[in-house]
């Protein structure tokens, strides 16, 4: 009996994820079978396909960290779609400004200001939480909405290339772009940056005194306050890191893919980037494997899409599913946990 | 009547129908935090209810029809986000996050499939203006707030009958208490799970209805992702408002009046971006919010889970 | 009336709490539930008044079996509870907490001014004095225990059930509040007093009933038994009162002086010029009736709340104004009243929360790295010095009892150079073993020239512990007693009801 009931545990909701899926493509009278392959060969089918999955997987996986980062201090930020292109739009200026510089110099120079952009736009609502107790959840989801009307504002009016007749930014000089890894491919150095960082943010949280310190503010601010940590500060500090790595994923994504600032730059990758961190259990190991999962299923998503002609939303109603059902999994399928209060 | 007089109308006007669908979310909204749960879905389930409400008035070319698909729309998802929240116990803000998510996906697809080919937008007609008689020629404010339509006039019915409900019943109290101590609530008898389901599903109501407005009053027509953070701005006016439903009206308004002040600048031929007028409701919310700093009056148990084996 | 509770067992986590317990109380009685904290009195009364599920059992009300689902099952069968930690709504009137969930004339539009009537004369007939149109917010935990009362007379229960309520009262208090009770079984109603001092089962109740580890030990009436019989009862063994041993202190020169302390919240004053000094090796006891400033003034000393006016010096420099840290590492250390919200984190394990407090010692770190395996060895000798119960030092500190969480607080004040120790409540909660073995921990502290500051509200420990005693009322400090041969109890007790004492 027990083993059953783990089994149903681990299936219902795969399955039930599964049949939704299922469901919507019967609804609207595509070829399963073509609709399956067309998923699967996206993801997997060729190296070119795979490489596809890791660039969608770099800034997802940074701005994942960055809500990882927060949420572990209690800041709940949920502003990092407005902060990546802040990111991407302090890195585009500084890359069409000085376009000139070298190479070794532009680049190090667009991540410090991408990342400082998305670091200063976090920290407005981290301020406002640590200094006068306002939610920062509301805050941070204003300003995404602000961010991503300045960006269309700027590319229509002062960043505007004079020689398009569409709203973009003149495109980046070869020394503004992050390095190609593989020939052919749009996978960029920015993924290996990522890993490091992923691996830095580990180190950071888990091994040094302020990053525990972090940790220990979001699980009881309280306590920690009284033993002397000072909570606003370390609310703040986290809010910057936070903000700041969405900002460096805005820069990754201007400097390795795009090579311009334009609308859309992000196809919701920070609100992704939330879930990214909740699946991930806010552990930088946990977040780059859900990368890699919702970066394939968004691929997988638009190879169905030219397959079979299956809208690319399918997706964004999978990963919802996802996140209703990994919320709702301990509930049923496995006994409450009962606790005592003596 | 002078030009001036005329322009104050018309920006009230204009502010009005910006206000309503934020004030029917922000109401929603209110009794479901009252109750101690927070669900930032209301943006989710503002344009599911705008989606469905599209959808059957489309096909049945029924007003009413349409307004009650988009509140059971509404329902539902407020019932899951109770499900998520009361029953599973999970993060609320989370919860709400992935039914925006679910929402926005399952509309743009559906939106796709159904209207993807059309050439030209499909669109719908909207409700009819019914002036108030008496009211509607009170000056300036007459054909400003009584010049509208019937939903309008359901907002105000409904603005009245939730302040009753809050402020003067014994069920207000009840939600009072949930929200501010569900342990004392359950020991005095009270079902503190039942109640939360309830405040869910209401403000799923709400939320759909707002979303019908948007439709059939507002734009009379759908784009993917119509609501656009409106939702998050209702929000941002029940927090000024401190859940009040009165206040939260007046708070929308305010938030509306930009729009009004776009439309009238650009019928002026002033040249200023679409994008700093698309900008201004969100910043006029963070300026609310600012104003709201140290006025915060939350229920203590908003966003705890109630767990009566769970006690410290 | 007459409840039976038959074979009542209850499981948390694995752990057996109730063994198998039987229990009746009927009309007419004060019948006592004896136990130590964590013996399972409340737990039993809980399932008796629906808010847990026994595992297995039975209850039947006047001979018929029932089964009580929620607390409204048992309200609506006349059974009643106060719980130790009051269960009011602060945001609504007291009225409105009366009558909360019931369905009065005119519902939903129930009209207040027939209920505050009731309410009038009820207060009357039983002497419990309360306001109808007052905010909960604002009252003392007097009068928030007479509106419990109040609320379950409303609702016309014929059984009240009483969780340790004299634990928020003073001494001049406790005896008006048994007349209550006492009144309260006259008109027929029974009572059930939940406590562990034995003390107060002589003096009110008429049956006792005793539970130790989730057993029914003893079932009697009160004239059958002796305190002798009850405390074997209760804790296996005859209770031996700790003695309490007059040291002599030289208080010439004071380590810790605190001088006309105020602390304002708006309006409210919750401290009043609070003036005293603690001399090295001296234990000062603050005696006083929870909530008159007691949180605030050892908050006010670690450094937490900010003073209105006033000065703090310890060794001779002024303090307030500094940071905890930096009053920590000069010597303080403070054990607060909630370990839970004020000390631990809970889902960590005890590395973990012993680094809460050590990260930032240089003991521990290595270039802003932090030493893991020394805080490891750490741990693991404070759980074997100070016998901690726990399956290693990886455990999560939840899963750990009361009084081990609170020795490993203890444990890890303790490990510094500790000169000052404020102990706000140390046993609170407590086993009587656990009890006993921070007492004599902070015995020896004291034996060793750390000075402690001992905030209780349980006056035995004031009095078993201290060498001198200053009594807290509403912030203001009522007068400083030597504890010597001469102390006189009773003095003490007035004082806690606000009596000041003359010549300070």
């Amino acid at each position: 009996m027990k083993i059953n009931r783990n089994i149903i545990h681990y299936i219902w909701p795969v399955a039930s994820v599964l049949m939704t899926a299922i469901l919507l493509l019967i609804l609207i009278g595509v070829d399963l079978g073509s609709a399956f392959s067309g998923f699967f060969r996206g993801m997997f089918g060729n190296i070119y396909q795979i490489s596809e999955v890791l660039v969608k997987t770099t800034p997802l996986l940074l701005a994942g960290l960055g809500c990882s980062i927060g949420f572990q201090c209690g800041f709940i930020n949920l502003g990092a779609e407005g902060q990546l292109y802040m990111g991407a739009l302090a890195s585009s200026v500084v890359a069409i400004f000085l376009g000139h510089l070298p190479h070794l110099l532009l680049i190090p120079l667009m991540m410090v200001c991408g990342f400082l952009a998305g670091g200063l736009w976090a920290l407005i609502p981290g301020v406002m939480k640590a200094k006068f107790g306002l939610s920062e959840v509301i805050m941070s989801l204003m300003f995404n909405y602000i961010a991503i009307q300045f960006i269309a504002l700027a590319i229509r009016t002062w960043l505007k290339d004079p020689e398009y007749p569409f709203p973009m930014s003149q495109p980046f000089t070869e020394s503004a772009q992050l390095p190609r890894l593989v020939p052919r491919t749009r996978l960029h150095i920015g993924f290996i940056i990522a890993i490091v960082l992923a691996a830095l943010v580990y180190i950071f949280l888990w091994k040094t005194a302020r990053g525990f310190q972090i940790r220990a503010c979001g699980c009881n601010p309280r306590a920690s306050f009284c033993v002397g940590v000072n909570v606003n500060l370390n609310i703040i500090l986290s809010s910057l890191l936070s903000g700041g790595l969405a900002g460096f994923a805005g820069f990754v994504e201007v400097s390795g893919v795009q090579h311009k600032l334009m609308d859309g730059i992000s196809s919701n990758y920070g609100y992704l980037a939330v879930m990214v961190s909740l699946l991930g259990s806010n552990h930088p190991l946990g977040v780059a494997i859900a990368a890699l999962l919702l970066g394939a299923l968004d691929i997988g998503g638009l190879s169905m899409q030219r397959s079979a002609g299956v809208p690319t939303s399918l997706t964004t109603v999978i990963l919802g599913m996802i996140v209703i059902v990994f919320l709702l999994r301990h509930h049923f399928g496995k006994k409450e946990k009962e606790i005592s209060h003596e | 009547m002078n030009d001036t007089a005329l322009l104050v109308t018309n920006l009230l006007f204009a502010s009005v129908r910006m206000a309503a669908p934020l004030t029917f979310a922000g109401i929603g909204e209110s009794v479901s935090q009252t109750s101690g749960v927070l669900n930032i879905g209301v943006e989710g389930m503002m344009l599911g209810g705008a989606f469905t409400c599209f959808l059957v008035t489309t096909y049945t070319n029924s007003f009413l029809l349409g307004i009650l698909a988009g509140m059971l729309v509404g329902l539902l998802f407020g019932t899951l986000h109770a499900l998520i929240c009361v029953t599973a116990k999970q993060d609320q803000t989370i919860s709400g996050l992935a039914i925006n998510f679910f929402v926005l996906g399952l509309t743009s697809f559906f939106f796709l499939v159904l209207f993807g080919q059309a050439s030209t937008l499909p669109d719908i007609k909207t409700l009819p203006v019914v002036p108030l008689p008496l009211l509607s020629k009170i000056p300036i404010l007459g054909p400003a707030f009584f010049s509208h339509d019937l939903l309008t006039y359901v907002l105000y019915i409904v603005i009245i009958l939730t302040t009753i409900f809050l402020k003067k019943t014994d069920y207000g109290i009840q939600l009072i208490a949930v929200g501010e101590n569900p342990m004392a609530a359950d020991t005095s008898g009270i079902p503190v799970k039942r109640l939360r389901y309830f405040a869910s599903m209401f403000n799923g109501l709400m939320c759909g209805l707002a979303g019908s407005y948007m439709m059939i009053v507002q734009f009379g027509f759908y784009i993917e992702n119509i609501t656009a953070g409106r939702g998050y701005i209702a929000l941002a006016a029940v927090t000024l408002g401190r859940r009040n439903p009165v206040a939260i009206f007046f708070v929308s308004l305010l938030i509306g009046l930009t729009e009004g002040v776009q439309f009238t600048l650009q019928s002026l031929g002033v040249p200023i971006p679409s994008q700093v007028f698309s900008m201004m409701p969100y910043l006029v919310a963070v300026i609310v919010l600012l104003f709201s700093i140290g006025r915060s009056n939350d229920p203590s148990a908003l966003g705890v889970p109630y767990d009566r084996q769970e006690r410290s | 009336m007459q409840i039976d509770m038959r074979n009542i067992r209850k499981t948390f986590f694995g752990a057996p709490v109730l063994k198998g317990v039987d229990f009746c109380v009927h009309s007419g009685e004060i019948h006592a539930l004896l136990g130590e904290n964590g013996a399972g009195k409340s737990t039993l009364m809980n399932i008796l008044y629906g808010l847990y599920k026994p595992d297995d059992g039975t209850i039947t009300i006047d001979g018929e079996e029932v089964s009580i689902e929620d607390p409204r099952d048992a309200l609506s069968q006349g059974i009643g509870m106060v719980h130790q930690h009051f269960q009011l709504v602060n945001t609504l009137t007291v009225s409105e907490n009366i009558t909360l969930g019931l369905r009065e004339t005119g519902y939903p539009f129930s009209k207040r001014k027939l209920i505050d009537q009731r309410i009038k004369e009820l207060s009357e007939t039983f002497g419990l004095d309360v306001d109808p149109a007052k905010l909960i917010k604002g009252l003392s935990v007097g009068e928030r225990q007479r509106i419990e009362i109040m609320k379950l007379l409303y609702r016309s229960a014929k059984i009240f059930i009483l969780d340790e309520p004299t634990a928020v009262l003073s001494p001049p208090e406790v005896e008006s509040f048994f007349n209550v009770l006492r009144e309260l079984r006259n008109a027929g109603n029974g009572v059930v007093i939940i406590t562990h001092k034995i003390g107060e089962v002589m003096q009110i109740s008429d049956r006792v009933t005793v539970l130790r580890d989730g057993e029914g030990v003893l079932q009697s009436r009160l004239e059958d038994t002796n305190e002798h019989e009850l405390s074997k009862a209760m804790i296996g063994r005859t209770l031996t009162q700790r003695e309490h041993e007059i040291r002599s202190i030289d208080v010439t020169s004071p380590r810790l002086v605190l001088q006309d302390v105020t602390i304002h919240d708006g309006k409210l004053s919750l401290l009043q010029n609070l003036s005293i000094s603690i001399a090295p090796g001296e234990i000062m006891g603050i005696a006083g009736v929870d909530g008159n400033g007691q949180q605030e003034l050892a908050e006010a000393i670690i450094g937490i709340r900010k003073l209105s006016s006033g000065t703090i010096t310890f060794n001779g420099n002024k303090v307030d104004g500094r940071s905890i840290i930096d009053r920590m590492n000069n010597g303080m250390g403070y054990i607060p009243a909630d370990r839970h919200n004020d000390a631990i984190l809970l889902p960590m394990n005890l590395n973990q929360n012993l680094l809460l407090k050590k990260h930032l010692d240089p003991n521990y770190l290595n270039h802003h790295f932090l030493k893991r395996k020394k805080a490891e060895s750490t741990t693991k000798n404070l759980i074997k010095e100070f016998f901690i119960k726990t399956p290693s030092e990886n455990t999560a500190i939840r899963y750990l009892s009361g009084g081990n969480q609170q020795k490993f607080v203890l444990a890890r004040e303790l490990d510094s150079d500790l000169q000052l120790l404020i102990a706000f409540q140390p046993t609170r909660g407590l086993d009587l073993g656990a009890t006993d073995f921070i007492q004599s921990q902070l015995l020896d502290l004291a034996n060793r020239g750390v000075s402690i500051l001992l905030i209780s509200t349980d006056l035995q420990e004031i009095i078993s512990l201290s060498d001198r005693i200053a009594v807290l009322y509403k912030g203001e400090n009522m007068g400083i007693l030597e504890n010597d041969d001469q102390l006189d109890i009773a003095l003490v007790g007035a004082m806690m009801g606000g009596k000041r004492l003359e010549n300070q």
